[in-house]
């Protein structure tokens, strides 16, 4: 009696921290996802597919798929530096000729960069799920770190919370007191009139898909290890998930993209280990409907109305 | 004139159109004639479907990213009854497109005061869990084992088993189908869409009433394509979850997307176009290729709404 308690409550403190772990990395994703869509109220669709490419980056750095095998610590940050990269691209070539277009074709744009880049993906690295070769990534990540009794935190599991932890930090510093920053505040609440006031709005919003960019990549290496397993396909169904991240905590807003996150998360795994684990994949929409029917703002929207 | 007036109402033009699609299947083609019928099938196939997704984004100017989801719909009820209780496909049929016709309403009803881009996610979850639903209820649609051995479709009483017949009837239900949407396009409702499309609130000011407006063009959008998907089913006779992904409503907007988006001669274009050019590059490309080919509809969807916004045949719009 004693002991199946005993175990029933150590499964739910795993559970617990897988579903942290999972959240984290969701709010990650989806804090780009809000930054965009709070900048220039785009559904950028093919986000998913950048935390993709990070994967697959760091993947073939570390492995030497592209021939050379570089130390982990230099491969992941040219990884995430590219990303950064590859979304300022995405904006420049496919977004900004379509800002003064009608919002749907910008936003079936962003459908057909998410599918052209992830068909690229799986013309580059094929089909196959790849994992990273165990001597290329330092050991200690996949050791645990902590145990209480049954309940095992890997020190990968640490690094996935903190990372996510500091980055939210700094770039909540970044967005509240840098003059960038301010920036962008500025043309979330009125595009034309930032401009007015002197605001390069283009060059805010490559910094914007920069930084939202930069931080899903790094969701794209730590998934790509917590898994180990990195595919094409990665990208669509993460991506789906944070943005119901994102809607859930409010579309725009990062802290609410990060609560947003976590809930999901920890929604999904709950969810897969207690009610039904063929369905896990479906909380994530549901709750991307229900909270769109009921309360499009989300839990800390602040969507006008004219911009909903 | 446009284009789309043109091609329905100008004997000179549609004519001969009908006469040589007609006579496709007794040209002499040699060994490949069943495989150019097949490909003549599914493009006819697909331009049923463009139909019916160019009602709502087309029409109403709103992006539905979950039609594929009526699709399966429509070959889930046809082939499920046509296993179960060996029913002809007139009977099927009109079963499978009133059940799409039903999910349309219910997936739009609570999606009338949502915007353009909400309503585009609502539509994608949407089928996302159908397809779950597809996968998971074993008990109703076997998963992901599909549902193999439907019977071939049929016509009084007897079976419809040669390539031509197959294709003749999917003639028989596009001709059906723009029938309907060119009927409607010119009518009282299809003005109200395109009031609709064109400003919301100014429509509904002007006494247009666009819950209703909207739930009929879901309710038609839904049926046409749950006409093809029970269509589909009796076809191909065998039905699996992972046909109606994502990826069939995207390929399907990029028949529209490419032929312009609310013009019906567009949508048939679109699809006379890209379908045999999928097909062709299926076999042309080497086989790790192939698998990626969607990268091009990608990239078109992308470069139509770069430069060519309104498609290759625009609608003109007052």
């Amino acid at each position: 009696m004693l002991n199946a308690l005993l175990e029933q409550s150590s499964l739910f403190l795993q559970q617990l921290v897988n579903g942290v772990t999972l959240g984290s990395i969701y709010a990650l994703i989806a804090v780009g996802y809000t930054m965009v869509y709070g900048v220039i109220q785009l559904i950028n669709f093919a986000h998913g597919e950048i935390y993709m490419l990070g994967a697959f980056l760091s993947f073939s750095l570390v492995s030497g798929f592209f021939g050379i095998g570089l130390p982990f610590a230099l491969a992941v940050t040219i990884a995430v530096l590219v990303c950064a990269l590859a979304g300022v691209l995405l904006d420049v070539v496919a977004y900004r000729p379509l800002r003064k277009a009608p919002r749907l074709a910008a936003l079936i744009t962003a459908i057909g960069m998410s599918i052209f880049l992830q068909n690229l993906a799986l013309l580059i690295w094929g089909a196959q799920i790849k994992s990273f070769p165990r001597e290329a990534v330092p050991a200690f990540l996949f050791a645990p770190a902590l145990q209480f009794g049954d309940v095992v935190i890997s020190w990968l599991q640490i690094v996935i919370l903190s990372v996510a932890v500091i980055l939210m930090v700094f770039l909540q510093l970044i967005v509240h007191y840098t003059k960038i920053g301010r920036a962008m505040r500025a043309i979330a609440q009125d595009q034309t009139a930032a401009a007015l006031m002197g605001v390069n709005v283009n060059r805010v919003v490559s910094f914007t898909f920069a930084l939202g960019s930069g931080l899903g990549g790094v969701a794209g290496i730590l998934v790509g290890l917590y898994y180990n397993a990195v595919y094409p396909t990665m990208g669509y169904f993460a991506g789906i998930k944070a943005f119901a991240a994102a809607v859930l905590g409010g579309i725009g807003s990062i802290p609410g993209a990060i609560l947003g996150g976590g809930i999901l998360g920890l929604a999904e795994v709950f969810g897969g280990g207690y009610i039904s684990s063929s369905y896990s994949d479906g909380i994530a929409y549901a709750v991307m409907i229900l909270v769109i029917l009921v309360k499009p703002t989300g839990l800390f929207g602040r969507l006008s109305r004219d911009k909903a | 004139m446009h284009l789309d007036d043109r091609l329905f109402s100008d004997k000179k033009l549609y004519l001969p159109l009908l006469a040589a699609v007609l006579v496709l299947p007794w040209l002499p083609m040699g060994t490949a004639g069943p495989y150019v019928i097949r490909i003549a099938t599914l493009t006819l196939l697909y331009m049923v479907l463009a139909q019916g997704l160019n009602v709502v984004p087309g029409f109403t100017g709103l992006l539905d990213l979950g039609y594929v989801g009526f699709f399966g719909i429509g070959a889930y009820t046809a082939g499920l009854l046509t296993v179960h209780y060996q029913w002809s496909l007139w009977l099927v049929l009109p079963l499978a497109v009133l059940n799409g016709a039903l999910w349309g309403v219910l997936r739009g009803a609570p999606t009338l005061r949502l915007s353009d881009d909400y309503f585009a996610i609502v539509t994608f979850g949407f089928s996302e869990l159908i397809i779950l639903v597809l996968k998971n209820e074993l008990w109703l649609t076997r998963g992901p084992m599909g549902v193999p051995g439907i019977a071939r479709p049929d016509l009084f009483g007897r079976v419809l088993d040669q390539p031509w017949q197959t294709y003749y009837l999917i003639l028989f239900f596009l001709l059906l189908v723009l029938w309907v949407v060119v009927r409607i396009r010119s009518s009282r409702l299809g003005r109200a869409w395109f009031a609709i499309r064109e400003d919301e609130i100014a429509a509904e000011c002007v006494g247009v009433n666009v819950a209703r407006y909207k739930i009929i063009a879901f309710a038609l959008s839904a049926a046409i394509g749950a006409l093809a998907g029970a269509f589909y089913a009796r076809w191909f006779r065998f039905i699996h979850p992972d046909m109606f992904k994502f990826w069939e409503s995207i390929l399907i907007l990029c028949l529209i997307v490419f032929g312009g988006m609310g013009s019906i001669t567009g949508a048939l274009i679109g699809a006379l176009v890209l379908i045999p050019l999928t097909e062709i590059l299926r076999i042309v490309l080497p086989a790790e290729f192939s698998s990626a080919r969607y990268l091009i509809f990608g990239l078109l969807i992308v470069v139509m709404m770069r430069w060519r916004p309104a498609g290759l045949l625009p609608v003109e719009r007052e």
